[in-house]
Protein backbone atom coordinates (compact mmCIF):
# COMPACT_ATOMS: atom_id res chain seq x y z
CA UNK A 1 0.00 0.00 0.00
CA UNK A 2 2.72 2.38 0.94
CA UNK A 3 4.45 1.68 -2.30
CA UNK A 4 1.42 2.71 -4.21
CA UNK A 5 1.24 5.91 -2.30
CA UNK A 6 4.92 6.62 -2.77
CA UNK A 7 4.46 6.11 -6.47
CA UNK A 8 1.56 8.47 -6.42
CA UNK A 9 3.68 11.05 -4.68
CA UNK A 10 6.48 10.83 -7.16
CA UNK A 11 4.11 10.96 -10.07
CA UNK A 12 2.32 13.93 -8.61
CA UNK A 13 5.56 15.71 -8.02
CA UNK A 14 6.53 15.20 -11.63
CA UNK A 15 3.30 16.68 -12.84
CA UNK A 16 3.05 19.53 -10.42
CA UNK A 17 6.17 21.18 -11.68
CA UNK A 18 7.54 22.52 -14.86
CA UNK A 19 9.53 19.99 -16.79
CA UNK A 20 13.15 20.84 -17.20
CA UNK A 21 14.94 19.23 -20.02
CA UNK A 22 18.38 19.71 -18.51
CA UNK A 23 18.05 16.78 -16.16
CA UNK A 24 15.04 14.75 -16.93
CA UNK A 25 14.48 12.20 -19.58
CA UNK A 26 11.81 13.83 -21.68
CA UNK A 27 10.61 10.57 -23.10
CA UNK A 28 9.99 9.11 -19.70
CA UNK A 29 8.30 12.24 -18.48
CA UNK A 30 5.86 12.18 -21.36
CA UNK A 31 5.30 8.49 -21.06
CA UNK A 32 4.39 8.65 -17.43
CA UNK A 33 2.85 12.06 -17.36
CA UNK A 34 -0.61 10.69 -18.02
CA UNK A 35 -0.44 8.31 -15.12
CA UNK A 36 0.86 11.10 -12.97
CA UNK A 37 -2.15 13.26 -13.74
CA UNK A 38 -4.46 10.50 -12.56
CA UNK A 39 -2.80 10.25 -9.19
CA UNK A 40 -1.88 13.88 -8.79
CA UNK A 41 -4.95 14.74 -6.79
CA UNK A 42 -4.00 12.18 -4.21
CA UNK A 43 -0.80 13.91 -3.35
CA UNK A 44 -2.00 15.07 0.04
CA UNK A 45 -2.87 11.65 1.33
CA UNK A 46 0.14 10.23 -0.37
CA UNK A 47 2.37 12.59 1.54
CA UNK A 48 1.05 11.32 4.80
CA UNK A 49 1.60 7.74 3.78
CA UNK A 50 5.28 8.10 3.00
CA UNK A 51 6.67 5.32 5.15
CA UNK A 52 9.40 5.63 7.74
CA UNK A 53 11.57 3.21 5.79
CA UNK A 54 11.20 5.29 2.68
CA UNK A 55 11.97 8.44 4.61
CA UNK A 56 15.12 6.83 5.98
CA UNK A 57 16.20 5.61 2.54
CA UNK A 58 15.72 9.04 1.05
CA UNK A 59 17.61 10.61 3.94
CA UNK A 60 20.53 8.25 3.51
CA UNK A 61 20.76 9.18 -0.14
CA UNK A 62 20.69 12.86 0.73
CA UNK A 63 23.31 12.39 3.44
CA UNK A 64 25.51 10.41 1.11
CA UNK A 65 25.25 13.15 -1.50
CA UNK A 66 25.86 15.78 1.14
CA UNK A 67 29.00 14.03 2.36
CA UNK A 68 30.25 13.99 -1.19
CA UNK A 69 30.39 17.78 -1.01
CA UNK A 70 32.09 18.10 2.34
CA UNK A 71 34.08 16.09 4.85
CA UNK A 72 33.38 14.71 8.28
CA UNK A 73 35.48 16.31 10.99
CA UNK A 74 38.34 13.95 11.88
CA UNK A 75 37.85 14.23 15.66
CA UNK A 76 36.03 10.98 16.43
CA UNK A 77 35.72 11.84 20.09
CA UNK A 78 33.84 14.98 19.16
CA UNK A 79 31.65 12.98 16.75
CA UNK A 80 30.68 10.54 19.48
CA UNK A 81 30.10 13.30 21.96
CA UNK A 82 27.69 15.07 19.63
CA UNK A 83 25.93 11.77 19.01
CA UNK A 84 25.38 11.22 22.72
CA UNK A 85 23.93 14.69 23.20
CA UNK A 86 21.73 14.26 20.14
CA UNK A 87 20.60 10.76 20.98
CA UNK A 88 19.67 11.85 24.48
CA UNK A 89 17.56 14.68 23.08
CA UNK A 90 15.93 12.49 20.45
CA UNK A 91 15.00 10.05 23.20
CA UNK A 92 12.81 12.78 24.68
CA UNK A 93 10.67 12.98 21.56
CA UNK A 94 7.76 11.16 20.00
CA UNK A 95 10.14 9.35 17.63
CA UNK A 96 12.84 7.99 19.92
CA UNK A 97 13.57 4.98 17.73
CA UNK A 98 14.52 6.53 14.42
CA UNK A 99 18.11 5.68 13.46
CA UNK A 100 19.29 9.00 14.91
CA UNK A 101 22.67 9.94 13.57
CA UNK A 102 24.62 13.10 14.28
CA UNK A 103 27.74 14.41 12.67
CA UNK A 104 30.16 17.31 12.58
CA UNK A 105 31.49 18.40 9.22
CA UNK A 106 34.93 19.85 8.79
CA UNK A 107 34.08 23.33 7.58
CA UNK A 108 34.29 26.74 9.16
CA UNK A 109 30.97 27.74 7.64
CA UNK A 110 28.33 28.27 10.32
CA UNK A 111 25.49 25.92 9.57
CA UNK A 112 23.40 22.96 10.59
CA UNK A 113 21.29 20.55 8.59
CA UNK A 114 18.59 17.98 9.10
CA UNK A 115 18.02 15.10 6.72
CA UNK A 116 14.84 13.02 6.52
CA UNK A 117 14.88 9.92 8.67
CA UNK A 118 16.95 11.22 11.56
CA UNK A 119 20.34 12.49 10.44
CA UNK A 120 21.53 15.84 11.78
CA UNK A 121 24.73 17.58 10.75
CA UNK A 122 26.41 20.59 12.33
CA UNK A 123 29.44 22.41 11.02
CA UNK A 124 32.59 22.66 13.06
CA UNK A 125 32.44 26.42 12.51
CA UNK A 126 29.19 26.48 14.44
CA UNK A 127 30.23 24.06 17.17
CA UNK A 128 33.36 25.98 18.04
CA UNK A 129 31.36 29.18 18.52
CA UNK A 130 29.10 27.60 21.11
CA UNK A 131 29.74 28.05 24.80
CA UNK A 132 28.05 25.05 26.39
CA UNK A 133 26.34 21.73 25.87
CA UNK A 134 22.98 23.44 26.38
CA UNK A 135 23.70 25.60 23.33
CA UNK A 136 24.67 22.54 21.30
CA UNK A 137 21.47 20.93 22.57
CA UNK A 138 19.51 23.95 21.35
CA UNK A 139 20.95 23.58 17.85
CA UNK A 140 20.51 19.80 17.69
CA UNK A 141 16.99 19.98 19.10
CA UNK A 142 16.02 22.51 16.43
CA UNK A 143 17.26 20.11 13.77
CA UNK A 144 15.56 17.16 15.45
CA UNK A 145 12.31 19.14 15.27
CA UNK A 146 12.70 19.44 11.49
CA UNK A 147 13.04 15.66 11.30
CA UNK A 148 10.09 15.00 13.62
CA UNK A 149 7.79 17.25 11.63
CA UNK A 150 9.11 15.95 8.33
CA UNK A 151 9.71 19.44 7.09
CA UNK A 152 12.18 18.21 4.50
CA UNK A 153 9.88 15.53 3.17
CA UNK A 154 7.02 17.93 2.72
CA UNK A 155 9.29 20.47 1.07
CA UNK A 156 10.50 17.88 -1.39
CA UNK A 157 7.05 16.48 -2.04
CA UNK A 158 5.35 19.81 -2.33
CA UNK A 159 7.84 20.71 -4.98
CA UNK A 160 7.97 24.21 -3.59
CA UNK A 161 11.70 24.06 -3.19
CA UNK A 162 12.44 24.22 -6.85
CA UNK A 163 11.99 23.09 -10.35
CA UNK A 164 14.93 20.79 -10.70
CA UNK A 165 13.70 18.07 -8.39
CA UNK A 166 10.59 17.64 -10.43
CA UNK A 167 12.41 16.24 -13.35
CA UNK A 168 14.50 14.07 -11.09
CA UNK A 169 11.25 12.80 -9.66
CA UNK A 170 10.06 11.97 -13.12
CA UNK A 171 13.10 9.85 -13.70
CA UNK A 172 12.36 7.88 -10.62
CA UNK A 173 8.80 7.30 -11.67
CA UNK A 174 10.00 5.91 -14.92
CA UNK A 175 12.34 3.45 -13.33
CA UNK A 176 9.95 2.51 -10.63
CA UNK A 177 7.02 1.94 -12.92
CA UNK A 178 9.19 0.04 -15.34
CA UNK A 179 10.52 -2.41 -12.80
CA UNK A 180 7.83 -2.44 -10.18
CA UNK A 181 10.52 -3.50 -7.77
CA UNK A 182 10.08 -3.18 -4.03
CA UNK A 183 13.76 -3.07 -3.11
CA UNK A 184 14.41 -0.89 -6.11
CA UNK A 185 12.28 1.79 -4.54
CA UNK A 186 14.73 2.17 -1.72
CA UNK A 187 17.61 2.34 -4.06
CA UNK A 188 15.87 4.76 -6.31
CA UNK A 189 14.89 6.90 -3.36
CA UNK A 190 18.48 7.00 -2.20
CA UNK A 191 19.60 7.95 -5.68
CA UNK A 192 16.89 10.54 -5.77
CA UNK A 193 18.20 11.96 -2.50
CA UNK A 194 21.73 12.23 -3.82
CA UNK A 195 20.43 13.93 -6.95
CA UNK A 196 18.47 16.39 -4.84
CA UNK A 197 21.70 17.49 -3.20
CA UNK A 198 23.37 18.11 -6.56
CA UNK A 199 20.34 19.89 -7.86
CA UNK A 200 20.23 22.51 -5.19
CA UNK A 201 18.35 21.17 -2.21
CA UNK A 202 20.72 22.91 0.19
CA UNK A 203 20.61 26.18 -1.65
CA UNK A 204 16.94 26.88 -1.26
CA UNK A 205 15.72 29.48 1.18
CA UNK A 206 13.85 28.37 4.23
CA UNK A 207 10.22 28.84 4.93
CA UNK A 208 10.32 31.05 7.96
CA UNK A 209 7.20 29.48 9.45
CA UNK A 210 8.93 26.11 9.56
CA UNK A 211 12.01 27.65 11.11
CA UNK A 212 9.99 29.27 13.85
CA UNK A 213 8.18 26.01 14.47
CA UNK A 214 11.48 24.13 14.74
CA UNK A 215 12.72 26.79 17.18
CA UNK A 216 9.62 26.44 19.37
CA UNK A 217 9.79 22.66 19.39
CA UNK A 218 13.56 22.69 19.78
CA UNK A 219 13.57 24.68 23.01
CA UNK A 220 11.04 22.29 24.49
CA UNK A 221 13.06 19.21 23.50
CA UNK A 222 16.24 20.69 25.00
CA UNK A 223 14.35 21.51 28.19
CA UNK A 224 12.91 17.99 28.33
CA UNK A 225 16.49 16.74 28.18
CA UNK A 226 17.21 18.67 31.35
CA UNK A 227 19.13 21.51 29.74
CA UNK A 228 18.83 25.23 30.30
CA UNK A 229 15.98 26.18 27.96
CA UNK A 230 17.80 29.29 26.79
CA UNK A 231 20.57 27.48 24.91
CA UNK A 232 19.00 28.11 21.53
CA UNK A 233 18.29 31.74 22.38
CA UNK A 234 21.96 32.13 23.27
CA UNK A 235 22.99 30.61 19.95
CA UNK A 236 20.70 32.97 18.05
CA UNK A 237 22.17 35.85 20.00
CA UNK A 238 25.64 34.74 19.00
CA UNK A 239 24.55 34.40 15.38
CA UNK A 240 23.17 37.91 15.42
CA UNK A 241 26.59 39.25 16.23
CA UNK A 242 28.77 37.08 14.02
CA UNK A 243 30.75 39.07 11.53
CA UNK A 244 30.21 37.28 8.26
CA UNK A 245 33.58 38.17 6.82
CA UNK A 246 35.19 36.40 9.75
CA UNK A 247 32.93 33.42 9.84
CA UNK A 248 32.58 32.30 6.27
CA UNK A 249 28.88 32.62 6.87
CA UNK A 250 27.95 35.27 4.39
CA UNK A 251 26.02 33.01 2.07
CA UNK A 252 24.02 31.71 4.96
CA UNK A 253 23.00 35.13 6.11
CA UNK A 254 21.40 36.25 2.92
CA UNK A 255 18.16 34.32 2.82
CA UNK A 256 16.72 33.60 6.22
CA UNK A 257 14.76 35.01 9.08
CA UNK A 258 17.20 37.11 11.04
CA UNK A 259 18.31 35.79 14.42
CA UNK A 260 16.66 38.85 15.96
CA UNK A 261 13.31 37.88 14.43
CA UNK A 262 13.71 34.33 15.66
CA UNK A 263 14.53 35.50 19.17
CA UNK A 264 11.44 37.72 19.11
CA UNK A 265 9.31 34.76 18.02
CA UNK A 266 10.72 32.63 20.81
CA UNK A 267 9.93 35.29 23.35
CA UNK A 268 6.26 34.70 22.62
CA UNK A 269 6.42 31.11 23.82
CA UNK A 270 9.45 30.61 25.98
CA UNK A 271 8.70 32.52 29.18
CA UNK A 272 5.26 31.05 29.68
CA UNK A 273 6.25 27.44 29.32
CA UNK A 274 9.90 27.25 30.19
CA UNK A 275 10.92 29.94 32.63
CA UNK A 276 10.57 27.58 35.58
CA UNK A 277 13.34 25.42 34.08
CA UNK A 278 15.76 28.30 33.61
CA UNK A 279 18.08 26.96 36.27
CA UNK A 280 18.65 23.64 34.56
CA UNK A 281 22.33 23.09 33.78
CA UNK A 282 24.21 24.52 30.82
CA UNK A 283 26.93 21.84 31.10
CA UNK A 284 29.89 23.83 29.92
CA UNK A 285 32.84 21.91 31.40
CA UNK A 286 32.20 18.70 29.49
CA UNK A 287 31.42 20.67 26.36
CA UNK A 288 34.70 22.58 26.46
CA UNK A 289 36.60 19.38 26.88
CA UNK A 290 34.82 17.71 23.97
CA UNK A 291 35.42 20.55 21.54
CA UNK A 292 39.00 20.97 22.66
CA UNK A 293 38.64 24.35 24.34
CA UNK A 294 40.86 25.02 27.29
CA UNK B 1 13.66 39.81 -5.77
CA UNK B 2 13.82 40.77 -2.15
CA UNK B 3 16.52 38.25 -1.71
CA UNK B 4 18.59 39.81 -4.44
CA UNK B 5 18.27 43.16 -2.78
CA UNK B 6 19.45 41.71 0.47
CA UNK B 7 22.34 39.99 -1.18
CA UNK B 8 23.30 43.29 -2.67
CA UNK B 9 22.86 45.13 0.60
CA UNK B 10 24.88 42.47 2.23
CA UNK B 11 27.68 42.76 -0.27
CA UNK B 12 27.75 46.50 0.31
CA UNK B 13 27.85 46.04 4.06
CA UNK B 14 30.86 43.81 3.75
CA UNK B 15 32.73 46.51 1.95
CA UNK B 16 32.13 48.93 4.79
CA UNK B 17 33.70 47.45 7.91
CA UNK B 18 32.34 50.29 10.01
CA UNK B 19 28.82 48.94 9.63
CA UNK B 20 29.66 45.90 11.69
CA UNK B 21 29.54 46.82 15.34
CA UNK B 22 31.54 45.41 18.18
CA UNK B 23 30.46 41.95 19.12
CA UNK B 24 29.75 42.62 22.78
CA UNK B 25 27.48 45.55 22.22
CA UNK B 26 23.71 45.40 22.59
CA UNK B 27 20.84 47.83 23.00
CA UNK B 28 17.72 47.73 25.09
CA UNK B 29 14.86 47.05 22.69
CA UNK B 30 12.29 48.43 25.14
CA UNK B 31 12.22 50.21 28.46
CA UNK B 32 13.36 47.63 31.01
CA UNK B 33 15.29 47.19 34.24
CA UNK B 34 18.79 46.38 35.36
CA UNK B 35 18.61 43.70 38.06
CA UNK B 36 21.23 42.80 40.64
CA UNK B 37 20.90 39.09 39.82
CA UNK B 38 19.55 36.95 36.98
CA UNK B 39 16.03 36.65 38.31
CA UNK B 40 12.69 38.42 38.16
CA UNK B 41 12.97 38.55 41.94
CA UNK B 42 16.25 40.42 41.82
CA UNK B 43 16.51 43.95 43.08
CA UNK B 44 16.19 46.64 40.44
CA UNK B 45 19.43 48.58 40.27
CA UNK B 46 18.29 51.05 37.66
CA UNK B 47 15.70 51.63 34.99
CA UNK B 48 16.97 51.03 31.44
CA UNK B 49 15.47 53.34 28.84
CA UNK B 50 14.64 51.96 25.40
CA UNK B 51 17.71 52.10 23.17
CA UNK B 52 20.30 52.17 25.95
CA UNK B 53 23.67 50.81 24.82
CA UNK B 54 25.19 48.13 27.04
CA UNK B 55 28.20 45.84 26.92
CA UNK B 56 27.41 42.15 27.19
CA UNK B 57 29.43 40.23 29.79
CA UNK B 58 27.80 36.83 30.18
CA UNK B 59 24.58 34.88 30.10
CA UNK B 60 22.66 32.85 32.62
CA UNK B 61 19.34 31.29 31.76
CA UNK B 62 17.11 33.97 30.31
CA UNK B 63 19.32 36.75 31.60
CA UNK B 64 22.27 38.62 30.18
CA UNK B 65 24.87 40.21 32.39
CA UNK B 66 25.74 43.65 31.09
CA UNK B 67 27.86 46.65 31.82
CA UNK B 68 25.71 49.74 31.48
CA UNK B 69 28.00 52.73 31.71
CA UNK B 70 29.99 51.16 34.51
CA UNK B 71 26.93 49.82 36.24
CA UNK B 72 26.93 46.02 36.17
CA UNK B 73 23.75 44.01 36.37
CA UNK B 74 21.35 41.69 34.58
CA UNK B 75 18.86 42.38 31.80
CA UNK B 76 16.31 39.96 30.42
CA UNK B 77 17.75 38.40 27.26
CA UNK B 78 14.65 39.22 25.23
CA UNK B 79 14.96 42.88 26.14
CA UNK B 80 18.18 43.30 24.22
CA UNK B 81 18.71 43.92 20.57
CA UNK B 82 22.00 42.85 19.12
CA UNK B 83 23.57 44.75 16.27
CA UNK B 84 22.74 42.42 13.49
CA UNK B 85 24.81 41.73 10.48
CA UNK B 86 21.57 41.62 8.54
CA UNK B 87 19.04 44.15 9.67
CA UNK B 88 15.97 42.61 8.11
CA UNK B 89 14.79 39.18 7.29
CA UNK B 90 14.28 37.97 3.82
CA UNK B 91 10.89 36.86 2.63
CA UNK B 92 11.73 33.19 2.73
CA UNK B 93 8.56 32.17 0.95
CA UNK B 94 9.69 28.94 -0.56
CA UNK B 95 10.17 25.81 1.47
CA UNK B 96 13.72 24.94 1.97
CA UNK B 97 14.98 21.50 1.55
CA UNK B 98 16.97 20.68 4.57
CA UNK B 99 18.79 23.63 5.88
CA UNK B 100 17.93 24.90 9.24
CA UNK B 101 19.98 27.20 11.36
CA UNK B 102 20.95 28.86 8.16
CA UNK B 103 20.71 27.53 4.70
CA UNK B 104 22.85 28.37 1.82
CA UNK B 105 21.54 31.50 0.32
CA UNK B 106 21.05 32.63 -3.19
CA UNK B 107 18.25 30.21 -3.95
CA UNK B 108 18.39 31.32 -7.54
CA UNK B 109 21.35 30.56 -9.65
CA UNK B 110 21.67 33.99 -11.09
CA UNK B 111 24.06 36.84 -11.14
CA UNK B 112 23.03 37.86 -7.63
CA UNK B 113 23.76 34.57 -5.98
CA UNK B 114 27.08 34.21 -7.71
CA UNK B 115 27.92 37.69 -6.48
CA UNK B 116 27.29 36.60 -2.92
CA UNK B 117 29.15 33.37 -3.38
CA UNK B 118 32.35 35.14 -4.33
CA UNK B 119 32.61 37.12 -1.11
CA UNK B 120 35.23 35.40 0.94
CA UNK B 121 33.43 32.17 1.61
CA UNK B 122 35.43 29.45 3.16
CA UNK B 123 34.04 26.01 3.54
CA UNK B 124 30.88 24.92 1.81
CA UNK B 125 29.67 26.65 -1.29
CA UNK B 126 26.76 25.95 -3.61
CA UNK B 127 29.31 24.79 -6.15
CA UNK B 128 30.49 22.09 -3.76
CA UNK B 129 27.01 20.62 -3.81
CA UNK B 130 26.50 20.94 -7.53
CA UNK B 131 29.58 18.89 -8.25
CA UNK B 132 29.19 16.36 -5.45
CA UNK B 133 28.99 12.66 -6.00
CA UNK B 134 27.55 10.47 -3.24
CA UNK B 135 30.00 9.18 -0.68
CA UNK B 136 28.59 5.93 0.78
CA UNK B 137 31.83 5.26 2.71
CA UNK B 138 31.51 8.57 4.54
CA UNK B 139 27.86 7.77 5.26
CA UNK B 140 28.93 4.49 6.81
CA UNK B 141 31.56 6.21 8.88
CA UNK B 142 29.04 8.78 10.06
CA UNK B 143 26.66 6.03 11.10
CA UNK B 144 29.42 4.29 13.03
CA UNK B 145 29.43 7.25 15.45
CA UNK B 146 25.84 6.64 16.50
CA UNK B 147 25.02 6.32 20.16
CA UNK B 148 22.44 3.91 21.48
CA UNK B 149 19.70 5.04 23.76
CA UNK B 150 21.10 3.44 26.91
CA UNK B 151 24.56 4.97 26.64
CA UNK B 152 23.01 8.35 25.86
CA UNK B 153 21.07 8.01 29.08
CA UNK B 154 24.19 7.23 31.09
CA UNK B 155 25.88 10.17 29.45
CA UNK B 156 23.04 12.45 30.51
CA UNK B 157 23.17 11.20 34.07
CA UNK B 158 26.87 11.94 34.29
CA UNK B 159 26.07 15.60 33.77
CA UNK B 160 23.12 15.45 36.16
CA UNK B 161 20.67 16.08 33.37
CA UNK B 162 17.24 15.13 34.65
CA UNK B 163 14.52 14.71 32.02
CA UNK B 164 11.32 16.69 32.53
CA UNK B 165 7.92 16.16 30.98
CA UNK B 166 6.53 19.19 29.21
CA UNK B 167 4.35 19.68 26.17
CA UNK B 168 5.27 21.58 23.06
CA UNK B 169 4.10 25.15 23.07
CA UNK B 170 0.68 25.78 21.60
CA UNK B 171 0.77 26.16 17.87
CA UNK B 172 3.79 23.91 17.48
Amino acid sequence: MNRVFALAVLAAVAVALPVHAQLGNIGNILEFGKKAVEVGTKVQEATKEYSIDEEIALGEGITSGFLGATKLHPDERLQRYVNRVGRWLASQTEKPDLPWTFGVIDTETINAFAMPGGTVIVSHGLVKRLASESELAGVLAHEIAHVLRRHQISAIQSGAWGDVGKSVGAEIIAQKVGRNDVLGLKTQLANFGADLVRDGLFMKPLDRGLEYEADRIGVVIATRGGYDPYGLVAVLTMLATVKPEESGASITFSTHPSPADRIAELEKVVPATLEQYARQPQVDGRFRQAVGMK
Amino acid sequence: MIRSLFSLAFAVALLLPGVVLAQEQAFANRATELKDRPSFDGRTLSPVPDGTAVKVLSRQGGWTQVDMGGNKGWIRVFHLRFPSTVEQSSGGGALSGLTSIFGFGGGKRGPESSKVATIGIRGLTPEDFQSSSPDPAALKKLQSYRSDRASAERFAKEAKLAPVRIDYAKGS
